[in-house]
């Protein structure tokens, strides 16, 4: 019983963590805990390339 | 209805922004901070009625006629997305500069309100503008504002006005939409007679008591710290002070008592668990997840403190004179001054630091410093330098110091081999910066800085560096026939067997222990990862306080455990430090460099630069120290002469290419 306290309890934190990465990911972080690089940070869109 | 706000550079635009709208968009006492539009609806409580509102802050611009990337996203978004008013924020204590751009935006015939922003600074300096002249010569609302004031800021006064000129037109008092801007000599003309104009309204409108052409108190401290000699070593000094409040006092202060809460709720956990529990999911939640990611939370209070003393040098305008000291460096080897930036912002992190190299225009030098930007040390690195220092040099702040150097020193060595490479040598860019006035640092942005650093490592330590150490507990647990390993016998599981064979690479290095090199590996995933998995490996909760780190660990002395000598220590260090990355840094790399030739070979150079550093350091120091070389010297030596060799072979190659054009040519 208590073996499957702690595997539920690993499980919910790796699935919390999981779980935020992904969401990170999908709000468009280039990098997870890096400040000032959400949404493309500060900077200008590419310059596109001439034909 | 939305409002664009715009003005040159460093006039406080983001500041306003931020104000208005409650973002924490980065700011900086220096121009170039912003490079991209941002938009956020404005706060109620700064709006009379219901009106809603949205804030576009955009990059600082001197003219419409974009120069940068910046001034060319600020020109289109005024010309082309109709804001319907134009905020135009305006330094009072440079009217001189800042109204040529607001007289070629009260052209667009978009409605105009003038933000007269650090109006506190105009009067300490003792300026006095009339605003009611200056209104009635550009024919515009004028509103004196303090951006970084809460009371009374002029913020609800400027956007009363804003809304009562939205849909209004706006006459331009500087009219030249009759000049053929195909004709270069007209537009220069027009320029001229706009740039006259200007002062003719100043010489109305303002009234100093200190001329331009006087020397000020801040003229003879810029001729000090920005001096060509003296710049550098009083840059050395007070990074070295940095460090020493960071790493050596104030921060492992608190250390100590974090440190001490996290080593509490692991032994309450312990507690918890009792003896029933199978020892695999003991060691993974108390060793892994908890010993693992408490390692790494521990040095929190050494990065807070290090960011937040680095806002307040930011703030109070060094870094900018910083960039004018490394300007001499970077121009001698081909790098433009707009290099240096993308390298200070690199210093929090160095995904933005690279994706903001996308301002510099040449391409050579764009991807020169893209590649090159990932040598200062970043945010991520901060724990692993703090751990060395504080573990191996008794929280010695020349270690950190030193590191930044080392950094520094190797994109300077890197810039010189590169324009090499590439054959354009001789290439020369200039770089223009304004320097911006020196004033108290705010501490509240500081710590705003420090607590947006706080909270991006706490989530790293919480997410990716919680899984890393999770798997690496499980990979040090079990062998590869799934059975766990025997308590000492770790060197048969899956983790060791995998790490060893890069570890017999690593001999020359002074570090060819398996655990070592497995922690070397997760710091491509993130560098704070280093120690984690070093804590993971080693069983080791608490690297803040050392004396109980030796008790813990059963080791007579902090170097035994972890079976590294001093200059061993400092040359791991630096091989994490200068090798590659990590993944996320290496795809913003791959996105700027946009050649995949180019990719490989900045992740080849930074692998064979990190590799000669780490060897140099452990090689010498091994000599001096003991008087004979250390382990692994003659295939450590090879290794690093075929780097040399090939590095040597490119930039022999190109520039025999492009003597070979230049004579083509002529």
């Amino acid at each position: 019983m208590e073996n499957l306290i702690v595997i539920v309890i690993l499980l919910v934190i790796i699935g919390c963590a999981i779980a935020k990465i992904a969401k990170e990911k999908r709000s468009g972080a280039k990098c997870i805990g890096c400040p000032h690089t959400k949404n493309g940070c500060h900077c200008p869109s590419k310059p596109t390339k001439k034909p | 209805m939305k409002i664009a706000l715009t003005g040159n550079p460093n006039s406080g635009k983001t500041t306003l922004f931020n104000a208005l709208t409650g973002q924490v968009e980065k700011i900086g006492n220096w121009s170039g901070v912003t490079i991209d539009k941002k938009e956020a609806p404005v706060r109620k409580k700064w709006v009379a009625g219901n009106e809603e509102i949205i804030a576009v802050d955009l990059p600082g611009a001197y003219s419409m006629s974009p120069f940068t990337a910046e001034e060319t996203i600020t020109r289109d978004f005024v010309q082309q997305e109709n804001p319907d008013v134009i905020v135009n924020i305006v330094d009072a204590t440079n009217l001189s500069r800042s109204l040529f751009f607001s007289t070629q935006l009260l052209e667009l015939g978009i409605p105009v309100v003038v933000a007269l922003n650090k109006c506190d600074l105009n009067r300490k300096k003792g300026i006095s503008i009339s605003v009611e002249a200056l209104s009635y010569n550009l024919g515009c609302p004028i509103i004196e504002t303090i951006a970084t004031s809460k009371g009374h800021n002029g913020l609800k006064g400027l956007l009363e006005f804003a809304i009562l000129s939205k849909g209004k037109s706006q006459k331009a008092p500087f009219d030249s939409s009759e000049v053929d801007i195909s004709n270069k000599e007209a537009v220069e003309a027009s320029d001229k007679k706009r740039y006259e104009w200007v002062q003719g309204i100043i010489a109305e409108v303002e009234r100093r008591k200190v001329t331009a052409n006087k020397q000020t108190k801040q003229d003879a401290v810029d001729r000090v710290v920005a001096h060509k000699w003296l710049g550098f070593p009083i840059f050395a000094l007070i990074m070295w002070t940095v460090f020493s409040i960071s790493q050596s006092s104030v921060g492992p202060f608190f250390a100590d008592t974090l440190v001490g809460w996290i080593d509490g709720f692991y032994a309450w956990v312990e507690g918890l668990l009792g003896g029933g529990i199978a020892p695999v999911l003991r060691v993974i939640l108390l060793d892994g997840i908890i010993g693992g990611v408490g390692a790494v939370v521990g040095f929190l209070p050494l990065i807070i403190v290090l960011f937040f003393l680095l806002s307040l040098l930011e703030d109070c305008g060094y870094m900018a004179r910083v960039a004018v000291v490394m300007d001499k460096f970077f121009k001698r080897v081909g790098l433009s001054g707009k290099s240096i930036i993308p390298m200070v912002i690199g210093t929090g992190c160095s995904i933005p630091g690279i994706m903001s190299t996308r301002t510099i225009k040449n391409v050579r030098q764009r991807r020169t410093t893209a590649m090159l930007t990932p040598f200062m040390p970043c945010g991520a690195k901060l724990p692993v330098i703090a751990l060395f220092a504080g573990v191996f040099f008794n929280e010695a702040a020349w270690v950190g110091t030193t590191m930044y150097f080392v950094g520094i020193f190797l994109i300077v060595t890197g810039a010189f081999i590169v324009v090499r490479i590439t054959g354009e040598r001789g290439s020369r860019a200039y770089f223009i910066m304004e320097l911006p006035e020196y004033r108290f640092p705010s501490i509240k942005r500081a710590a705003v800085e420090s607590f947006l650093q706080a909270k991006a490592f706490i989530l790293k330590a919480g997410t990716i560096i919680l899984l890393c150490n999770a798997t690496i507990q499980l990979m040090q647990t079990f062998d590869w026939n799934l059975n766990v390993v025997a308590d000492g016998a770790q060197s048969t599981s899956i983790l060791a067997s995998l790490a060893t064979p890069f570890a017999l690479l690593l001999v020359p290095l002074g570090f060819g222990a398996w655990q070592l090199a497995a922690a070397a590996i997760t710091g491509f995933i993130a560098k704070e990862n280093v120690v984690g998995t070093l804590a993971v490996v080693y069983g080791i909760t608490n690297f803040i306080n050392t004396d109980e780190l030796a008790l813990i660990s059963g080791g007579d002395s902090v170097a035994g455990i972890m079976g590294l000598t001093k200059v061993a220590a400092l040359s791991y260090l630096m091989f994490n430090l200068f090798t590659p990355p990590c993944f996320a840094a290496l795809g913003a790399m791959n996105a700027e460099l946009e050649n995949k030739k180019w990719l490989w070979g900045a992740i080849g150079f930074q692998f064979g630069m990190g590799y000669i550093v780490a060897f140099l350091t452990y090689q010498i120091g091994t000599l001096v120290t003991t008087g004979a070389l250390g382990a692994g010297f003659i295939p450590g030596m090879i290794a690093v002469l075929l780097i040399g060799g090939y590095i040597t072979y490119l930039m022999i190659k190109g520039e025999r290419l492009a003597y070979a054009k230049k004579k083509a040519l002529a």
